[in-house]
């Protein structure tokens, strides 16, 4: 059971790892103030000013 | 010689020698062993009746063995100097061939003469020694002395090719080969014989047909006996092996002797009841064949001054013979013998010693002595508290290899794991107790994690270098140098725009900007705007620098450059609007500022790789505390090793 839990969970990382190379991802920069609407992972977060 | 028709010189019976290599003929009427000389025929003396046996082979059964078929025509029965019995069948062949079938443990062998090669010497049998190879004996098959001992002839029955003389005795050696390869030294004769031949199955030799259908009836009338001692009620469960049994009812140690029960000694209780969990004549099924325990026994080995204790159960099938269930710390083995001849070892048996046997190599684990402590059953040698043997564990998980050793024999037997669930499943019981500890050949179940588990990082990999052209190929999109003219005050920001430019989706961003500061700072607000939907992404980023000298000589902090990454933005033209303040406000600011894309940072790769990497790691950190526990418990620990698997 724990083999299949692990291998889905290493597979739902693989398929994040491929969407944010081919989206152009990032994890870690700002955008604390974005007015784009768009979710965390996609602006960011670099810290306060 | 030619076919011999007479009177029996002790009862004047009819006899006949029908077979012309036959020399002894045991008179079916008064028990003689009569043997045909050139004078006529001389008696012997009378030899005992075989007692009734398991056996699937009887007088007058025929089989075919290379292709030439023979004829059951005579039995001897031998002893084992320690109390076992075995039996040799006369095999005559309708080419003319003479051969011996030997049945003992349900196995069977096949040998014939074998004149010795030329120039080759037999060491004597005060020489050779269990464990002894033997080169040039057979051709280009090396031998290794198993066992040798003194047998005795017991019993006969039908025609036997040589001089048997009841009772007496001969030496003897036996030897194994690879490939099932089995030779015997008859140190009797002088110079001695040596017969060659294979461990053989019942259908290699034709008799696949041969069950003991019969025995059922038999077995169970011969297994109703009482004890001599106490006079309670005894059942045999393989009266024909068993050499020794005790008595339930009174604690007694007894022999068998052709059936009968003689007392032998009363047993010593041990301090501590033996606490075996299965009960003997317990039926079960293992790796599909079904057992019946018919005995058990407390062992110990004494290491480091301590004493160790596991329980031992015999386990008999009619037609394979007998094997082992080991019970260790609540672990459990099955184990079944094994030639020593598919055994290679280098003889040396200390630290770091290696043996192979299929194919894999084992590695040495405890070299102690056993001692029988208790026992409780039958057994098909004349078992004594006390007994002691060399044990000698090599593993090889789940597998154990064992050898174990007297000055007159050696045996060699592979045991393998078993979870306590199956043996509860093949026994059916319920609660055994679980195991403690790691056995020395419990595999590690936990492989997956840091094998098939880490397939995922491999992938990874994979990914990242065919996820490098979208990624990794940096593409200058705006380079411009700017200049904020001095600020009102030193809380009014000032601002400056750059030119437009093009950015592609689906890529990320990263800005950077540069300002000549020097022992102070500037904090720079840019804004990415969109000129089409004039939305606006904003991100922060403070330069300083600072330098100077102290005691520990020339110092610098911070950088006149720095930079910040951005998600993907929609595609389409954008401008930058720089907002700055800095410390040196009543001057002007310049700032150059560089917009890139494809900006191959890692952190996604190494975030993935993390996440990925715990699970095997974890694993690993588990193989090698498994690993350790294992060793621990060896006196070669410093031989371990973290290779095993299962």
């Amino acid at each position: 059971m724990f083999k299949a839990l692990y291998m889905f969970f290493a597979a739902a990382v693989l398929l994040a790892y491929a969407s944010a190379a081919w989206f152009g991802w990032e994890i870690a920069n700002s955008g604390s103030r974005s007015r784009l609407g768009i979710p965390f992972i996609y602006t960011g977060f670099r810290g306060g000013k | 010689m030619s076919v011999l028709a007479s009177n029996c010189p002790s009862c004047g019976g009819p006899v006949e020698f029908k077979s012309g290599s036959t020399i002894v003929l045991v008179c079916q009427y008064c028990r003689s062993a009569l043997a045909r000389t050139d004078r006529g025929i001389t008696d012997l003396g009378k030899v005992a009746e075989i007692a009734e046996s398991e056996s699937p082979l009887r007088l007058g059964l025929s089989g075919t063995y290379l292709g030439q078929r023979f004829e059951l025509t005579g039995r001897a029965r031998l002893q084992h100097q320690l109390g076992g019995y075995w039996d040799e069948w006369y095999a005559t062949f309708s080419n003319g061939w003479v051969g011996w079938l030997a049945e003992a443990q349900g196995r069977f062998y096949m040998t014939f003469f074998k004149p010795l090669p030329e120039g080759s010497v037999l060491p004597s049998f005060g020489e050779i020694a269990p464990g002894q190879i033997l080169e040039n004996l057979s051709a280009g098959v090396p031998l290794v002395v198993q066992e040798k001992g003194i047998a005795t002839a017991v019993a006969a029955d039908g025609e036997i090719p040589y001089r048997l003389v009841p009772n007496e005795q001969s030496p003897y050696a036996d030897l194994a080969g690879k490939d099932g390869v089995f030779a015997t030294i008859d140190y009797g004769a002088s110079p001695p014989w040596m017969f060659l031949g294979k461990q053989v199955t019942l259908a290699d030799i034709g008799m696949a047909d041969a069950r003991p259908a019969e025995r059922e009836a038999r077995r169970i009338e011969a297994a109703a006996l009482s004890c001599p001692n106490c006079g309670g009620p005894l059942e045999l469960i393989a009266p024909d092996k068993a050499e020794r049994v005790t008595c339930p009812n009174c604690d007694s140690l007894l022999d068998i002797n052709q059936g009968n029960l003689i007392y032998f000694k009363a047993l010593t209780p041990l301090p501590n009841p033996p606490g075996f969990v299965l009960s003997v004549a317990s039926e079960g099924t293992i790796e599909g064949v079904k057992f019946k325990i018919c005995g058990a026994m407390v062992r110990s080995v004494k290491i480091d001054g301590e004493t160790y204790y596991w329980h031992e159960y015999l386990l008999y099938n009619p037609s394979i013979g007998y094997r082992w269930l080991i019970h260790s710390d609540n672990h459990w083995s099955f184990a079944e013998p094994v030639n020593p001849a598919d055994v290679t070892d280098g003889g040396f048996y200390g630290s770091g010693a290696t043996v192979l046997y299929g194919g894999r190599k084992y590695k040495i684990f405890q070299d102690a002595v056993a001692k029988v402590r208790y026992v409780t059953g039958e057994f098909y040698w004349r078992v004594e508290q006390g007994e002691r043997v060399r044990a000698v564990d090599f593993i090889s998980p789940p597998e154990m290899l064992s050898m174990e050793q007297t000055s007159d024999e050696i045996n060699w037997s592979i045991g393998r794991y078993i979870p306590v669930k199956e043996i509860e499943k093949a026994f059916g019981v319920t609660d055994l107790p679980k195991p403690w500890g790691i056995a020395p050949n419990q595999p590690f179940t936990g492989s997956f994690y840091y094998t098939w588990g880490a397939l995922p990082l491999l992938l990874l990999i994979v990914l990242a270098i065919f996820m490098l052209p979208f990624t990794g190929i940096t593409n200058t999109v705006l380079s411009q140098d700017i200049v904020l003219p001095p600020m009102a005050s030193q809380s009014q920001p000032q601002t400056a725009f750059s030119q437009p430019f093009d950015l592609k989706a689906n890529r990320n961003v990263q800005i950077t900007a540069s300002a000549p500061v020097s022992n102070s700072w500037a904090d720079l607000d840019i804004d990415l705007i969109n000129e089409q939907s004039q939305e606006i992404e904003s991100v922060n980023i403070p330069i300083e620098y600072y330098y100077g000298s102290d005691s520990d000589g020339q110092w610098t902090e911070g950088s006149r450059s720095s930079d910040a990454p951005l998600s993907a933005l929609p595609g389409g033209k954008y401008t930058l609007r720089v907002e700055g303040t800095w410390q040196d406000w009543q001057k002007p600011m310049p700032v150059s500022v560089k917009v890139v894309q494809n900006v191959n940072r890692g952190v996604n790769f190494l975030c993935a790789f993390l996440a990925l990497a715990i699970v095997p790691f974890f694993g690993l950190i588990r193989k090698f505390s498994f690993e350790s526990a294992r060793w621990k418990d060896s006196m070669f620990s410093t031989a371990a090793t973290s290779d095993s698997d299962d």
